[in-house]
């Protein structure tokens, strides 16, 4: 086969969610034996214009090209056919099976009576890890198998089905260094041996390393599409943002006089492999003031607001919830100490969708007057509260006995607020308050945050959008590797100069 | 005493084990079967009848086979295409199943519980010249039926088709991970249909040995709970091949060790409540293992 | 699903109708079934039907005893939907049926001397007693050690079967009784009928009255809500402080008394005393009427009394027919599979995942 020009790409592709332009005529290129980055914030189009690669979504208008030619793909399987394999963020790997299990499974190499050919399934994938320069033992389980291994394993499997195009989604999300260096080495390697890689990612000391072009994504469309030697990270960031002057920043509350409302001290963390994801954490909030959390996806965000929120012990350190110490608290009493909590997962934990709004506004509270009196639930009080709440927050509902699943996301997301602020809480701690939300929204959800400030609260702002971060926060503080690696307040605020820390580089 | 007790128990044990073997190929393809009752007094009408209408145990025996099958097709059906909680279909599936046989049996038998049949066929024993002589060992291996042997040639052959074979990988993978296993192009719902026919089946066999290995009779209450003795097996198991036919083996004994005492002072009932007791234990183990290596690593 | 009304603490007006359609259709299929099963052995369906619905409803009396059929299945009903509520899957309340009904006839045999009110309310309350420790123990195995609670409570199911099984035929043997039985309870430890000469004793009402109870507990206590919030999506109640171990545990206690009461109250009201087949799997029918009415109580005491008649016809449909009392497993086999299939799959096939 000659080589083509374009192993794969997208022509003028559009795709639209009812009045969201999800993507704006977008047009790139891959070349053989190349590495392309794909750069963007979240809403950039990034998710959708890699579903529409893998034949998961049809393009409203457009269409894929294949070897320089336009194709429908129908579905994951057709994309597949024609070599295009797909890395996903959860591994699709069959825990209870052997590495070399999972490698084969669908394609095993047999013998008679349908007896897998050990010998030969074994050859092979010391084959394929041999040319990717990796060791495994292939006869380990995948649950006890880390997770750079998985990773490895997958994009192994993807090459034994015979792909030469790799997207990889955010594949360093799950990375210590070390194995992101490996993980990168890796694909360059495959790179070299002719294959098409599409890396997609937010951290953009990875795209500069490894790849030969980049496009960058912001609100549906290509914005720019360059090479790691005409642009740098601080670029790149303006690039994904947009205008890099001025963002209407507030001026900063700080008053250090007063005592902080929520304070960890040398918190650390865990995760369930017993590897540590905060490393001795030291922070504290005063009244009216705003810190903002930054840093790649996986830095340590949600160990912070898990073992704030008490739903995950710290194994070491101390939390202070108002002056009170809340280390063995559980979340009910945290709550009660003044801690409120939006959560960055609103289907699954930030509201229960298949229960009435009304119940939404209310839970956590419901043993409490005037919403219980004598052991029983008061359904008009609980009523009449949820709707003056819901109001007070610009809810548009039609009934509130209504299930929350019935409402769009904004509203579903000021339901959460309406709850979490309703109770009028001391420190509140808004992890992604915004993701999954249309503009005018996010306007009324930073005002709400602003107005709990103003008001004396203090806020723990996670984000993923640093322009969220630069508008509410006074100070951000940044992580890397689950430890604060800066902090950055006043007009230092830049995000090139975030940037930089969110890569681990010296300020 | 012990050679009665061993014989005995190497019998009892069949059923448990052929049973047990089909619940866990059952359960690594994704289901948990509690409808393998059904399936095992299934085979043991079916078997009675088709030995006596042919005079052939063989013929009786594939026929159970069948029908177990059968059954277990239009259980899994039910569960893997209409989404029914296996638990509550498994249970219904019991109770349909014993009503309908015992409605066969009054309108065409007219008999209301147990029903002896002309021209039976009985499974034959095989006696190991030489060995039948050897205490213990020959009251466990002589004088005993084709499925004795069947159920404990298909414990190392269940292990070697699970590990070894491409039916057993994609069994694996299908039972533990769904998605994955349609993402890479296997059809899940079908493997796991085929495993609850293998189940099916193998519970077929487990209620003919009941019927025409044993007595020679059948009756609607033949099962007697077997299946939920061959569930703790596999839950014993916990997924293995041999370990769950240590449970099989073990419960199996119970019951001959429970048979024997009976009128010697010792209640039954205590007896048969041991399999799900040593259930019990054993997950309560496990429970307190994982908690120790949860809290060991502080999460 | 469809963008369903809530029936929660604060419920939408809006009616849901394809709710009641799936809760019907198992009754279809079931009927359709035990058709082909009568056609084919040469009976009218349309006729056996008949006959078994005028034997479940013709008349004051036969509608006694079909409510009296349909008190334990609604007492199991209830205990059942508490823990499923709460989104335990507590398959237990057949062992726990068992254990308080011995508990209920020990207590009914033993404490002669008792006046007749003070001794219903303690055999009453001992079956209750027990039913709630037994199966605090799978509830502490699930918070503590996260043993799946559907094997744990199968397996109690069968240790509750043999242990009451054993006190029947040992200590607690009727003396000069063959047929496993206890002693009798004494007549003023009965269930007094609420209108004699109708055979339909308290025990109904007490299981009328817990069901309102239960409604009360799922629409207006906070525990009710609690569980509802855990049974539909545990991360959000765990987020908004609810205490998962410690709720599992509520709701298991709970739902055991309630089982153990049914128990207790089919001794006092039924069998006066403890027998062998004590429960012909009552607590799984409860289970599978729970489910099919959607832990609503309307459709729980819908379910129990469609149960109920179907047990009361078979029993007297088989004196007066030839009709085999078989049917009525078939029938209430045929509708327990088909309470938990999802109906929506077959009208309209969505894309698999």
């Amino acid at each position: 086969m000659a080589n083509p020009a374009v192993r794969i790409g997208a022509r003028g592709v559009t795709r639209r969610f009812g009045a969201v332009l999800a993507n704006d005529a977008i047009d790139f290129s891959a070349v053989p034996g190349a590495i392309r980055g794909v750069v963007g914030g979240n809403g950039a189009g990034k998710t959708t214009l890699m579903r529409i690669l893998q034949g998961l979504e049809q393009p409203d208008e457009g269409a894929v090209v294949l070897n320089d030619e336009p194709v429908t793909l129908a579905d994951p399987a057709d994309a597949f056919a024609r070599g295009v394999g797909m890395v996903h963020q959860e591994f699709m790997l069959v825990d209870e099976l052997t590495l070399l299990e999972n490698l084969i499974l669908g394609r095993e190499p047999v013998g008679p009576g349908g007896v897998i050919d050990r010998d030969k399934a074994l050859d092979e994938a010391r084959r394929l890890a041999l040319s990717a320069g990796v060791e495994l033992d292939w006869g380990l389980k995948v649950s006890e198998a880390p997770v750079h291994v998985r990773q490895i394993v997958e994009i192994l499997r993807l090459l034994y089905r015979g792909a030469d195009v790799l997207i990889l989604d955010e594949p360093t999300a799950v990375l210590a260094p070390q194995q992101v260096r490996d993980l990168l080495n890796l694909l360059r390697r495959l790179r070299d041996e002719g294959r098409t890689i599409l890396f997609i990612s937010h951290k953009l000391d990875e795209v500069l390393t490894v790849c030969d072009a980049i496009t960058v994504l912001r609100a549906g469309k290509v914005v720019a599409s360059t090479t790691p030697a005409e642009a740098n990270a601080g670029r790149l960031a303006e690039l994904m943002v947009g205008e890099t002057v001025d963002f209407p920043r507030r001026v900063p509350q700080t008053r250090a006089v007063e005592a902080p409302l929520l304070s960890l001290r040398g918190v650390k963390a865990l995760d369930s492999r017993g590897v540590e994801r905060l490393a001795g954490i030291d922070l504290d909030l005063r009244p009216g003031e705003v810190v903002g959390i930054a840093g790649v996806s996986g830095s340590g965000q949600d160990e912070i607001v898990a073992v704030t929120t008490g739903l995950r012990r710290a194994a070491a350190g101390r939390v202070t919830i108002a002056g009170k110490d809340a280390t063995s608290l559980s979340v009910a009493a945290r709550r009660a100490a003044g801690l409120g909590y939006i959560s960055a997962d609103r289907a699954h934990e930030g509201l229960c969708l298949a229960e009435s709004i009304a119940a939404n506004v209310v839970a956590g509270r419901h043993r409490a007057r005037p919403f219980a009196r004598g052991g029983l639930l008061r359904p008009r009080t609980i009523r009449e509260h949820a709707r003056k709440a819901l109001d007070r927050f610009g809810v548009i509902y039609r009934d509130c006995g209504d299930a929350a699943r019935n409402l769009s996301g904004g509203n579903q997301q000021r339901v959460v607020i309406a709850r979490e602020l309703d109770r009028q809480p001391r420190a509140l701690i808004a992890a992604q308050p915004t993701r999954g939300v249309d503009i005018a929204g996010a306007a009324f959800i930073h005002r709400q945050i602003l107005a709990f400030a103003a008001s004396g609260g203090a806020v723990l702002l996670v984000s993923e959008e640093l322009e969220e971060l630069l508008t509410l926060a006074d100070r951000i503080v940044v992580l890397h590797r689950g430890a604060i690696v800066g902090e950055v307040a006043g007009a230092e605020r830049s995000i090139g100069r975030i940037g930089r820390m969110m890569l681990g580089e010296a300020a | 005493m012990i050679d009665y007790v061993l014989a005995a128990a190497a019998l009892l044990t069949t059923p448990l084990l052929l049973t047990a073997i089909g619940g866990l190929i059952n359960r690594l393809g994704g289901i948990v079967n509690l409808g393998l009752e059904a399936m095992m007094l299934t085979g043991a009408y079916v078997a009675l009848a088709m030995s006596s209408a042919t005079q052939s145990w063989l013929v009786a025996l594939l026929a159970a086979l069948a029908a177990g099958g059968a059954v277990g097709l239009l259980f899994s059906l039910a569960v893997t295409r209409l989404e029914a909680n296996e638990i509550v279909a498994g249970v219904g599936l019991n109770v349909a199943t014993a009503g309908l046989i015992g409605f066969i049996l009054k309108d065409y038998y007219h008999s209301s519980g147990t029903i002896r049949l002309p021209d039976v066929v009985m499974l034959p024993r095989i006696v190991l010249p030489g060995v039948a002589q050897i205490p213990i060992a020959g009251a466990i291996l002589s004088g005993k039926d084709p499925l004795t042997w069947l159920s404990w040639a298909l414990v190392p052959i269940t292990a070697f088709v699970l590990s070894r074979t491409r039916a057993g990988l994609r069994l694996r993978a299908a039972g533990a991970a769904r998605e994955a296993a349609t993402a890479l192009g296997l059809r899940p719902l079908a493997i796991r249909d085929a495993s609850t026919i293998v189940a099916g089946a193998l519970a077929g066999l487990a209620g003919a040995q009941l019927s025409i290995g044993v007595v020679g009779v059948f009756s609607v209450g033949m099962s007697g709970g077997r299946a939920f003795i061959a569930l703790a097996a596999f839950y014993f198991g916990r997924n293995r091949p041999g370990l769950t036919a240590v449970g099989a083996a073990l419960f199996g004994l119970f019951d001959a060790i429970q048979i024997y005492l009976q009128g010697r002072g010792v209640a039954p009932e205590l007896m048969q409540m041991l399999p799900y007791i040593v259930v019990l234990v054993v997950l309560t183990a496990i429970g307190v293992g994982e908690r120790k290596r949860r809290l060991l690593q502080g999460v | 699903m469809s963008a369903a009304a809530t029936a929660g603490v604060v419920r939408s007006p809006r009616r849901d109708w394809t709710a009641l359609v799936d809760a019907l259709a198992p009754f279809a299929v079931a009927l359709i079934v035990g058709a082909i099963l009568l056609a084919a052995t040469g009976r009218n369906p349309f006729d056996v039907y008949g006959l078994m619905a005028r034997e479940g409803f013709g008349g004051a009396g036969r509608l006694e005893a079909t409510l009296t059929a349909a008190t334990p299945i609604l007492f199991t009903a209830i205990a059942t939907a508490v823990s499923f509520r709460a989104g335990i899957f507590n398959v237990g309340v057949e062992g726990v049926f068992y254990l308080g009904g011995m508990a209920g006839a020990v207590v009914g045999f033993t404490l002669t001397s008792f006046p007749s009110p003070l001794l219903i309310v303690v055999e009453l309350a001992a079956g209750a007693l027990i039913g709630g420790l037994w199966l605090a123990a799978p509830a502490l195995l699930r918070a503590r050690l996260q043993v799946d609670e559907v094997v744990s409570t199968l397996m109690l199911n069968f240790i509750a079967a043999n242990l009451t099984l054993y006190l029947v035929n040992g200590p607690f043997l009727a003396p000069g009784s063959a047929n496993s039985a206890t002693p009798m309870i004494v007549e003023a430890g009965w269930l007094p009928r609420i209108a004699p000469p109708s055979t339909l004793t308290l025990g109904f009402v007490i299981a009328l009255i817990l069901l309102a109870l239960y409604a009360l507990w799922d629409r207006l206590t906070p525990l009710g809500f609690e569980a509802r919030l855990n049974g539909l999506n545990p991360r959000f109640s765990r987020a908004i402080g609810i205490d998962a171990p410690r709720l599992i545990l509520k709701v298991m206690i709970l739902s055991g008394a309630i089982g153990g009461l049914a128990g207790s109250a089919h001794a006092l009201g039924v069998t006066h005393r403890f027998v062998v087949g004590f429960s012909p799997g009552y607590g799984w029918t409860g289970l599978a009427v729970a489910l099919m009415g959607r832990n609503s109580a309307v459709g729980m005491l819908i379910g129990a009394i469609v149960f109920g008649a179907l047990d009361s016809a078979g029993t007297t449909v088989q004196l007066f027919s030839d009709i085999p009392l078989e049917i009525v497993d078939v029938l209430q086999g045929v509708v327990t599979i088909f309470a938990v299939v999802r109906f929506g799959r077959l009208r309209g096939r969505r894309s698999a995942r």
